[in-house]
């Protein structure tokens, strides 16, 4: 927490302002996803509403608030109220652990009569050294927003969701895992800021007692880790249950799957944990393979700071943070884009096709990479010896 | 210390409250459901000891896919007949009473042993440290008993897998 009064609010408030960061991303990402499906479709898409239909979005957020609620009368009310909640917690806990900028250092000042000694804040809400197995522990708790959503709806529809949410969710986290441990391997850490760090400089390896440097490209895992990257971009869009793994509220199928009987703002709860989710996945793919906060010829800790020479130690390294999280920020929009674009181009797979994929092609595939990577490491890092 | 206590108590208190719920509900799926809970509360009791890598595989593991598995299958089932089958009868009696016995046994053996548990450790464990000594002891002192538990799991995934191909189902042999 800290060890003052400032250490601890300033924390504290990090952690909220992170929070509403991911529930603030979602009426920006409806927006996006409604003018970028009509775009994509041909379309206008929702531009009546003020300018380029932004204000569409307030318009929904009085319409989810004024809505009327309802609780079906042979349902578990408890279960029933509790799942929206829990569909919020995994992607919040989850965002909180995760590095979005480098941190901050604030030297000692003076303030209401008595002097605050220096700092160091981390851009994130916390931190613990396993980063990695506390993110997927928490998003592997996803599933039970369904589960008890379907189970305690008490209807036919939302139990058919929750029962295809859960058996997705387990098929693609031990492909999700697998590929995550070929990462690990390689930058031999579970922290998160450690793996960005390593990805700063320019691509450069030690084989067999060779080094090998090559100085226009960065030191990304996309690099090493190609099957890898392929493989957790694909496991998380399942994870997220976007289109082409939708199955848990094919509307086609199933009217609207785990959420049938939620109306208002505790469908709106869902919303928000599923683009927390993408939030979350898309944080991930550029923490893992694509630099995190650093593009490495130009825009690295280094280099960005010395922009920032005439300022105070205090506000060059709040300047330099912020630089830095917009650049993060800019890749994160990027691939959320992509789950987007992804959404509104491929046609949803049939359940057969779903557990096939899962099971008989990216497991395999997970696993081989997982053995490759472990061997080409070790080969790397003994230079065949031993 | 005294935050890490009333940390540690009402931990405790909501563990135990969890795990009695578990056992006492008569309806499979909340009893589940109180498990997943429990498994949570057990994962947190570990990273309260420091221990944060057996947290989360517990989270990964128990938490998130064994117990997600256990509520889907519970939803299958034909939960009626499974209840009255287990209420009733001397089999079900009798699994009871060495439920009960074994339980006893156990916190027994809990008791005895907290004492020692007290002691301070020989060698206290570095934090970030902990991860890579499980790792070293898992392939040399315990390297025997993992590889016995990996073959066991793969004898029971052959296993049901060549049960479900003779019991019919999507991927039946016809």
């Amino acid at each position: 927490m800290g060890t003052d009064a400032f250490e601890i609010t300033v924390n504290f408030v990090k952690m909220v302002l992170i929070f509403l960061m991911m529930v603030q991303i979602v009426p920006l990402l409806v927006w996006v996803e409604r003018r970028g499906s009509a775009y994509i479709q041909n379309r206008f898409g929702p531009n009546r509403v003020g300018p380029l239909g932004l204000m569409q979005l307030l318009a929904d957020a009085v319409k989810f608030l004024t809505k009327e609620e309802f609780v079906p009368g042979r349902g578990y009310p408890f279960i029933y109220y509790a799942a929206p909640v829990v569909a919020m917690i995994p992607a919040t806990l989850a965002l909180n652990a995760l590095p979005l900028s480098i941190p901050i250092h604030v030297e000692a000042f003076q303030m209401m009569g008595s002097s605050w000694g220096p700092y160091i804040f981390k851009f994130q809400g916390y931190d613990f050294g396993i980063g990695i197995v506390f993110v997927l522990g928490v998003s592997s708790l996803a599933a039970y927003a369904l589960l008890l959503a379907g189970y305690g709806s008490n209807n036919k529809y939302s139990m058919y969701g929750a029962l295809r949410a859960s058996a997705q969710t387990i098929s693609y986290e031990l492909a999700m895992g697998l590929s995550i441990v070929g990462v690990i391997l390689l930058f031999n850490t579970f922290s998160f800021s450690e793996i960005i760090t390593q990805q700063a400089g320019p691509l450069s390896f030690g084989f067999m007692g060779r080094n090998v440097e090559i100085g226009w490209l960065p030191n990304w895992g996309i690099f090493y880790q190609p099957l890898g990257a392929l493989i957790l971009f694909a496991a998380l869009f399942a994870e997220a249950n976007r289109l082409p793994f939708d199955l848990p509220e094919a509307e086609g199928e199933l009217v609207a799957g785990y959420h049938t009987e939620y109306s208002g703002f505790k469908f709106n709860m869902f919303f928000i944990g599923e683009y927390g989710h993408m939030l979350v996945a898309s944080i991930l793919m550029v923490i893992f393979f694509f630099g995190g906060y650093t593009l490495y010829p130009w825009l690295t800790p280094e280099t960005v700071a010395a922009w920032f020479t005439g300022f105070s130690p205090t506000q060059a390294s709040l300047l330099t943070a912020l630089v830095l999280h917009v650049v993060m920020m800019t890749k994160v929009v990027f691939f959320l884009w992509i789950f987007i674009w992804v959404r509104w181009t491929l046609p949803r797979l049939r359940y057969d096709q779903l557990m096939d994929l899962g099971w008989r092609t990216m497991l395999p595939w997970a696993l081989f990479n997982t053995v490759a990577t472990a061997i080409i490491v070790l080969i790397a890092r003994t230079g065949g010896v031993n | 210390m005294l935050w890490e206590a009333i940390g540690f108590y009402s931990l405790a208190l909501f563990l135990l409250f969890f795990a009695f719920k578990t056992i006492t509900v008569p309806n499979p799926i909340h009893a589940a459901l109180y498990l997943v809970l429990t498994m949570i509360g057990v994962a947190a009791v570990f990273f309260h000891l420091g221990a944060e890598f057996i947290a989360g595989v517990q989270m990964i593991v128990y938490a998130g896919a064994v117990m997600v598995l256990f509520v889907m299958v519970l939803m299958l089932f034909d939960l009626r007949a499974e209840i009255r089958s287990f209420s009733r009868g001397l089999f079900s009696g009798a699994l009871k009473v060495m439920s009960a016995a074994m339980l006893a046994g156990l916190a027994l053996g809990a008791a005895n042993s907290s004492v020692a548990i007290l002691e301070a450790p020989a060698a206290p464990l570095g934090g970030g440290d902990i991860t890579r000594q499980l790792g070293i002891m898992l392939y040399t002192k315990y390297l025997y008993a993992f590889e016995i538990l990996g073959i066991l799991l793969l004898v029971v995934a052959v296993g049901v897998v060549s049960v479900s191909r003779i019991k019919g189902g999507t991927h039946a042999r016809h």
